[in-house]
């Protein structure tokens, strides 16, 4: 039986199921645009594209739209030039719930009902249209909401997986609950007049001019925690983001995807570190008093941060001194780069594997170390070895070589929000280290060259590609390079700044990471905020550090 | 100068940190400024061009001066009954312009997205929001916005009349262009004139609306006029005027000073001389003024000439001479940025062959979906109706953005092969 699609909540669902249609959201992560950067434009919003991809791949033969946001309306007129569909149809909703808005929705449904009646060559079944309905039961337990930007199968699957509760799916499309009609007597065009109001009376999107009843979504006595989902252009969630972000009292974490599947394995880490956060005694073992004496170790404990360009080790004694600390390149593979690491500072503190008690992993290379007992996220292990080395401080900004992060703790030394930078390599070590090479000087040259700046250059491109070019024509125009290389510092700061506003940074702050010895970096950001940046020496160690404080704990 | 402008912006950015009033008393002397230089140093500007960029900065000033009288709109707001009851209407995407032609975008942007407003949002109304929010802009009157053409309406005027605290009026245009559509606007337009009054306390003089409304025609009409004589005239202009010719054409129509801007735009179009051999291009969408490269190929230059841009003849159209309201509905219903993208294409064609153009740039500005989602569609159409199109990425106000160079390779090849076309025809 052919399957008519749908992607918006305010769809006559029942209406068609009336027509005997069978509908079913559609919501599948594509692996790539290609279909879809052919006939469009690869800024569109990744959900857009993505439907773009199904209709283009023959997936979908019956699509029924809501003229939505401008990407939808674009993925429209795409489909109606190349779409090959055997039933396109896009519902015109107006953004307001009053009076005229619904005599216009009900010729809307109307205008609906005939062009997809002739389609099926079916009458409308009454019957079939009062049992169509089948309103959400709001949460009687305990749970995290996913709010915001709809999200893929694919992707809700992986929150449900890194969750300690259960997960509930209030984006977009799905918080849909329409009820169903009182019984009675009523023409078609009467019965269509109640069900324009119906749909529209619904919890509204944020396309809607009204959205103050959004407000049920989150204002609920069983919510324990928001997955914000926000989708790569598009932008009406992260509106309402914005203004949760201050107003929400229980945890909150941001995601954004671009609605493929390739882009789950980065938001692992977040999900994982959100799920460590707000519930840690479910996520992270502790080992009982038995499997402590059971243990054939000598009270050594080691952590291993396996990160994109090193991979530390620490090893603490059972009176949590460091023992031995290494730092080396990753190289290809984080088990292979692992091993080498923990061989090197098991020499260092003349130990032997078996003299290790427990073994923590961290890092983008956490799962595929063999060796640890247990993988944390580094989001959770950076808090504990900065907490561990200074109690007083509250962030921490972390600038590694691939990401960068700022963690907000509370007193306890527990992560209380976390943000980290998307794919882009702004803001990161790589975009220092692709512009030190451009200017053919070490990371250490370009460390102690920025500090000598006389003229304040405005490095305007973020992206890395571009602002690669226009170092090149300052160079050409002869700046001098202590002063480009102040304003590339300048870059990577205000990007760090703005994270820490978005998490609401409190005093002290610490730096750690690679790009913590870089001083110009330091001290532009400390400039921005307004604020002294701690910087241990322990600070490239420190996630490291907090995986060896956790092994020791299990 | 634009050493000076620079400095200018980064002063207002600065200040703006640590004393938003002072900031804004800053920006608005460099905008008198400005102003006045226009007015006695008009330097390349023909006269229309000048009147053009005279008035707009005016505009733009207008809120920084009399903050009681100005109302926050959207750049396709009819804006007649504000004209009537002597308050000033400014466009937020025409300030985040401003702000960005004065250097003086970066912090604000850099303010919004700490916020938690999207990267990929609109940056000309996220440098406005930026700004509104860091203090520099005042608190208007009240906020008019429709939801025509663009998702961000409807997320910054919200936003911004929540921020503000002040009444927000939204003009719904629904995407059909039915006879139904226009009466559903109509009656909307009808209730903005009671939102007016009730928040004013003033009346609305109805003859003086229709005058307005009648003048808003005759400026449309001579607008017309114009780009028909410009068919075989050259006419040398800059990217901004194209940018300030939508405001005389948007938020300033129903103006005497529009109307006379429009009647100098045909007499000067009369006058000109013939065409030469430069490649004539329509522009569509907004467009990215700050790029340096691009302004010495198209400004003021006879090899490369703008010769049109749909922000300003998207909705040019005949409306009803008896009903003001109706008038002006018509206008929002029909505007070429309304329903489906091959309307807008057709205006392009329609426009583009009315200029005697030889190609077309369809500008994807950063994060506008509905100019970026139609680009393919519009290639497609442009060129099956013998019109050459660019397909241009970039970003009318963020320079972060960068990509001149890319930027400039396509536009260079693609006048190169315009060249090449037009030499093999003659």
């Amino acid at each position: 039986m052919s399957v008519t699609h749908y992607i918006c909540k305010y769809t006559p669902v029942e209406l068609l199921e009336a027509y005997g249609g069978s509908c079913a959201i559609l919501n599948h992560m594509p692996e790539n645009f290609d279909r879809s950067d052919q006939v469009s434009h690869p800024n569109l919003c990744g959900f857009g594209k993505s439907l773009l991809e199904a209709c283009m791949a023959g997936q979908v033969k019956e699509l029924v739209l809501v003229n939505c946001c401008d990407s939808i309306r674009s993925a429209y007129d795409v489909l109606l030039e190349y779409g090959n569909l055997d039933f396109l149809f896009m519902l015109d909703m107006l953004h307001t719930t009053g009076e005229c808005s619904r005599e216009r929705t009900k010729r809307e449904l109307l205008r609906l009902a005939m062009a997809y009646g002739a389609y099926k060559g079916t009458d409308f079944d009454p019957e079939k249209f009062q049992a169509a309905f089948q309103p959400q039961a709001r949460p009687s337990e305990p749970y995290l909401s996913v709010l915001g930007a709809r999200v893929g199968d694919e992707l809700f699957s992986l929150m449900e997986e890194s969750s300690p509760l259960p997960v509930r799916n209030d984006t977009c499309v799905h918080n849909r609950s329409v009820v169903g009609p009182e019984p009675g007597e009523r023409s078609f065009e009467e019965l269509m007049d109640w069900y324009a109001g119906a749909l529209l009376g619904q919890i509204p999107c944020m396309r809607m001019t009204d959205v103050t009843g959004r407000k049920q979504l989150y204002n609920d006595p069983y919510l324990r925690g928001v997955i914000y989902h926000t989708v790569k252009f598009c932008d009406y969630y992260g509106f309402e983001y914005s203004e949760l972000r201050r107003k929400l009292t229980v945890p909150l974490l941001k995601l954004e995807s671009d609605y493929t599947i390739q882009s789950n394995g980065q938001l692992r880490t977040r999900l994982e570190a959100f799920a460590e956060s707000i519930a840690p005694e479910q996520t992270i073992q502790k080992g009982s008093e038995s499997m402590r004496k059971a243990s054939t170790g000598k009270g050594f404990y080691a952590g291993i941060d396996s990160g994109s360009t090193s991979t530390d080790v620490v090893i603490l004694d059972k009176d949590r001194n460091i023992v031995a600390q290494v730092v080396l390149p990753t190289g290809a593979g984080a088990a292979i780069g692992a091993d080498r690491a923990l061989a090197e500072a098991l020499e260092q503190a003349h130990l032997r594997l078996s003299d290790l008690n427990a073994t923590v992993a961290t890092g983008y290379g956490r799962s595929a170390i063999e060796r640890g007992d247990q993988s944390i996220t580094e989001i959770t292990c950076h808090a504990k070895g900065a907490f561990f080395l200074d109690p007083q401080v509250r962030t921490i900004i972390d600038i590694g070589g691939q990401d960068s992060k700022v963690i907000r703790i509370d007193e306890t030394g527990s992560v209380v929000n976390f943000v980290m930078n998307d794919k882009c390599a702004a803001g990161t070590g790589r975009f220092l280290e692709l512009m030190a090479r451009t200017l053919e000087l070490s990371l250490d040259e370009m460390s102690e060259k920025g500090l000598k700046w006389r003229e304040d250059i405005t490095i305007s491109s973020m992206c890395t590609v571009f602002a690669e070019s226009e170092v090149v024509s300052l160079v050409a125009e002869n700046k001098r390079t202590a002063d480009i290389i102040h304003g590339l510092n300048r870059a990577v700061a205000a990007k760090t700044a703005a994270l820490c506003r978005r998490v609401g940074g409190q005093e002290r702050y610490m730096m750690t990471g690679g790009v913590s010895k870089n001083q110009g970096v330091v001290k532009e950001i400390e400039k921005l905020l307004g604020v002294e940046l701690k910087i241990s020496e322990k600070a490239q160690v420190n996630g490291a550090l907090g995986a060896a404080l956790f092994a020791m704990e299990m | 100068m634009s050493g000076i402008v620079q400095h200018f912006g980064t002063a207002v950015q600065r200040t703006c940190g640590r004393d938003p009033l002072a900031a804004r008393r800053l920006l608005r002397l460099g905008y008198h400024a400005k102003s006045m230089q226009l007015k006695v140093m008009p330097g390349a500007l023909h006269k229309a061009a000048q009147m053009a960029a005279v008035e707009t900065t005016a505009a733009m000033v207008a809120p920084l001066d009399h903050p009681d009288q100005s109302v926050m709109v959207s750049l396709f707001t009819p804006c007649e009954m504000l004209q009537v009851l002597g308050l000033h209407p400014y466009s937020c995407e025409g300030l985040g312009c401003f702000l960005s032609g004065a250097w003086a975008e970066k912090r604000f942007l850099e303010h919004a997205e700490s916020e938690g407003l999207p990267e990929t949002f609109c940056s000309y109304h996220k440098a406005f929001i930026g700004a509104a929010e860091m203090g520099l802009m005042p608190k208007p009157r009240f906020i008019i916005n429709t939801t025509l053409a663009c998702d961000a309406n409807l997320l910054t005027f919200r936003r911004m009349a929540e921020f503000y605290q002040v009444p927000q009026l939204v003009l719904e245009i629904p995407y059909e262009q039915d006879a139904e559509a226009v009466r559903y606007v109509a009656d909307q337009l009808r209730e903005m004139r009671g939102f007016l009054e009730e928040h004013t306390g003033q009346k609305i003089d109805e003859d003086a609306l229709r005058e307005r409304v009648a003048r808003s025609q005759r400026s449309m009409d001579n607008f017309q006029q114009y780009m028909t004589l410009r068919a075989d005239k050259q006419i040398l202009g800059d990217l901004t005027g194209e940018m300030f010719s939508a405001m005389m054409l948007h938020i300033l129509l129903g103006t005497e000073a529009a109307e006379q801007y429009t009647q100098q735009c045909v007499r000067m179009a009369e006058s000109a001389s013939p065409a030469s051999s430069g490649v004539r291009l329509v522009w569509m969408h907004t467009n990215p003024f700050w790029v340096k490269p691009l302004r010495e190929m198209v400004d003021f230059h006879a090899r490369v000439q703008v010769v049109g841009c749909d922000m300003c003849f998207e909705g040019l159209i005949q409306t009803d001479e008896n009903d003001p309201y109706v008038a002006m509905a018509q206008r929002l219903v029909h505007s070429a940025f309304n329903g489906p993208v091959t309307r807008r294409i057709d205006r392009g064609i329609e426009a583009a062959r009315q200029l005697n153009a030889d190609g077309v740039v369809w500008f994807c500005h950063w994060g506008c979906k509905h100019t970026l989602g139609g680009a393919q569609l519009a290639k497609k159409r442009f060129e099956e109706a013998g019109i050459p199109c660019l397909i241009l990425d970039g970003d009318g106000c963020d320079r972060s953005h960068g990509g001149e160079g890319q930027l400039m390779t396509r536009m260079e090849a693609f006048v190169e092969m315009l060249e090449r076309e037009k030499e093999a025809k003659s």
